[in-house]
């Protein structure tokens, strides 16, 4: 063989075994990625959780379970904001790590599935309490260490979920209903008659909460039964109602609906009354009502679960929460009517006046409270959500 | 590639004695070298599998619930035909992403590694690798950006006087934003397929008389099968359990068997049970998957997948 040839053959094949490996290590790389992003998916998107570690912290959180300067948060999306996590630790000196659900069972799924460990305080609505006291996970609050219960509104001395609030300290309520720009709808919007008569025209405009108890009891409602009912064939009208409205239903979504309807891609969106408040703080078209028919009114608390970490510094968390200015500084920032008659006093008149955020005793008339139902309905209630969802 | 270097004879010639200690040394070395991702794979991959069969026999267990009573219910409620609905979706959604996947990468594929210059390949590869180092969920965010009515799609559409479309919250959006994840696999594998094109044939093919059409035919593509089928199982397995996309570009009827299975740990309806025997069902459907590539996939394209 002629060596010039030899040589040439040589460098090809040194070239293409460079490309070869080229080839395997991106691959290499490329699955590292997948599956870094598999995890971050995971942690993302459940429940829109994230691990506690690249939760929104103060400081430089150094994210070890259980640590004593850290107290982790469990919480809805739209009762901390950094400036909260920033004056209770200059406060208190505790570091606070927040994560978010958006549904009471997701984040019931997640503690009971062991997943919640690392978290010193929840903030469960009021059937959810209940629920939890039932299963045992809920510790029972030492009111001498708690400050400022009896400025709480005399209906939630002795809340019906929670007697004596023994286990947990109401911390925000509010309504359910609809938020949407006037001018892109027709008529008026009173509730969910608008809807069924208008669907020709909402074809995929509509955005539902992802709560099956939310969306089937506001239905109920809306057909003249209970949120609470337990009669199946009553069950069945409203799933049936909500089949109907399926082709308008862009989705299922208690967060992220808030960009899409301010910039028109939806029409209407149903809503907690602190978020959609929020959004309208920026977004001044917008309108909320609370559907004629009535809509469910929840109170939001903070419990200790069995399994806090860290129970003393929750304790620090509650009594920031129950103290008049600072409750009355995050209302006016988040937007969420607070049970707290000292707080209320203290907020300017406009926001006390406010009927979105306080809604008048006619409006709160319609409204009825989410309570547990039995097993059997539960499993109904479910079996009638995973239909609708997955059809 | 055999270069043609005058090999050297065996080196060594063992005696018996020490043959024995090489063939028990043959045993040991692969277990200690395999023992550490052994351990780890037993670990994290098959005591979890394992616990998710014990659950999926458990018939509707909740959580909080002692296990009591083994049975088949929640394999048996599978066949509902809701749920049926469900799998036969997420099967749908990942043919429909291979089909697509397959049609848009063999072109890019194609004129990367036949087509463009030589030292330009690697650079290419690289550009079309490049969009998976961003995060899914950062993509989905992406395309929820380009295709909502009022997004960046009906602005260019509207611009050129065409209607505005409405993608979002549907089917048309699942499978532009599963496409968009795994081009890039198929693309990879595809060319590894294609740089080994032996492109003699093709000249013989057009010296006798073949048509370019004929010869891509009879000579390209059954050459390239194996890497078809690689890159096809790939893209199929990764979309069959794709969650991130069917959750945030579906909307509210693109319920799959990933999203499906979530809903049962950690959603609003909680049953473990269910949730197990759906995820048994995945990894049973995934395997077949693996089993099918292994078999028929390009086998010298395997250190790629």
């Amino acid at each position: 063989m002629p060596p010039n040839l030899r040589l040439s053959r040589l460098s090809s094949s040194t070239f293409l075994s460079s490309r070869r490996r080229f080839l395997q290590l991106s691959s290499a790389a490329l699955s590292g990625v997948v599956l870094s992003n598999c995890a971050g998916n995971l942690a993302e998107v459940g429940g829109t959780e994230s691990s506690p570690t690249s939760g929104s912290a103060v400081g430089n959180a150094t994210g070890t379970t259980g640590d004593k300067s850290t107290l982790y948060v469990y919480s809805w999306t739209n009762y901390t904001d950094p400036e909260l996590l920033r004056d209770f630790q200059s406060k208190t000196g505790i570091q606070v790590v927040v994560d978010n659900y958006d549904s009471n069972e997701t984040m019931l799924a997640k503690m009971q599935a062991g997943g919640g460990s690392q978290y010193s305080v929840i903030f469960p609505s009021d059937y959810m309490v209940t629920q939890m006291v039932e299963l045992g996970m809920l510790t029972e609050l030492d009111q001498s260490r708690l400050r400022g219960l009896a400025t709480l509104k005399p209906q939630w001395q002795n809340p019906s979920y929670d007697p004596n609030n023994a286990h947990s300290v109401p911390a925000t309520w509010g309504t359910t209903g609809f938020v949407f720009d006037p001018t892109r709808l027709p008529g008026e919007m009173r509730g969910w008659d608008y809807l069924f008569d208008n669907q020709a025209q909402l074809t995929r405009q509509i955005t539902l909460i992802n709560d099956v108890r939310e969306v089937m009891g506001s239905v109920l409602r809306f057909l003249g039964y209970s949120f609470n009912s337990e009669n199946a064939s009553e069950l069945e009208a409203a799933y049936k109602k909500l089949v109907e409205l399926k082709p308008a239903i862009a989705n299922f979504l208690t967060n992220g609906w808030e960009d899409q309807i301010a910039s028109g891609d939806l029409s209407v969106s149903m809503a907690y009354s602190t978020d959609a408040l929020s959004l309208m703080a920026e977004a001044p078209n917008l309108k909320y009502i609370v559907p004629e028919s009535g809509s469910s009114l929840w109170t939001d608390t903070i419990v200790i679960p069995k399994t806090a970490p860290h129970p003393d510094a929750a304790y620090e968390w509650i009594n920031y929460f129950l103290n008049p200015e600072n409750n009355a500084n995050l209302v006016s920032r988040l937007k969420f009517a607070t049970p707290n008659q000292a707080a209320f006093d203290l907020l300017p008149s406009e926001l006390k006046e406010d009927p979105n955020l306080f809604p008048p005793e006619e409006v709160l008339a319609k409204c009825e409270r989410i309570a547990p139902v039995s097993e059997k309905i539960t499993e109904a209630f479910d079996s009638y959500w995973t239909q609708l969802t997955s059809a | 590639m055999s270069t043609s270097t005058p090999v050297t004879p065996a080196t060594e010639r063992s005696s018996p004695d020490s043959s024995m200690q090489q063939r028990l040394a043959k045993l040991v070395q692969p277990l200690i070298l395999l023992a550490p991702a052994g351990f780890w794979l037993f670990l994290l991959l098959v005591i979890p599998t394992l616990l998710i069969l014990q659950l999926s026999l458990v018939p509707g267990i909740r959580p909080g619930q002692p296990i009591q009573g083994f049975g088949l219910g929640n394999y048996l409620e599978i066949f509902q035909p809701i749920y049926l609905r469900v799998i036969g979706r997420s099967i749908s959604y990942a043919i429909g992403t291979t089909v697509i996947c397959l049609l848009l990468g063999f072109p890019v594929a194609y004129w990367i590694a036949v087509l463009a210059p030589k030292r330009w390949r690697n650079l290419l590869l690289i550009c079309f690798v490049l969009p998976l180092w961003t995060s899914s969920l950062l993509r989905a965010y992406a395309w929820i950006t380009i295709l909502r009515p009022t997004g960046v799609l009906n602005s260019l559409l509207a611009a050129i006087g065409l209607p505005g479309q409405t993608w979002l919250n549907r089917d048309p959006a699942v499978f532009i934003g599963m496409s968009y994840s795994f081009l890039p696999y198929i693309v990879l594998i595809l060319y590894a397929s294609l740089e080994k094109l032996d492109k003699r044939l093709l000249e013989a093919a057009a010296d006798l008389g073949a048509p370019p059409q004929t010869a891509f035919w009879q000579v390209t593509v059954p050459q390239t099968l194996p890497g078809i089928a690689a890159g096809g199982l790939l893209v199929f397995i990764t979309s069959l359990g794709d969650f991130v996309v069917p959750e945030l570009l579906g909307g509210a009827s693109s319920m799959t068997t990933a999203r499906l299975i979530y809903n049962q740990f950690l959603g609003a309806t909680r049953n473990w049970g269910l949730g197990s025997a759906l995820s048994i069902l995945l990894i049973l459907g995934v395997s077949l998957a693996i089993a099918l590539l292994i078999k028929y996939g390009d086998r010298n394209a395997d250190g790629l997948v």
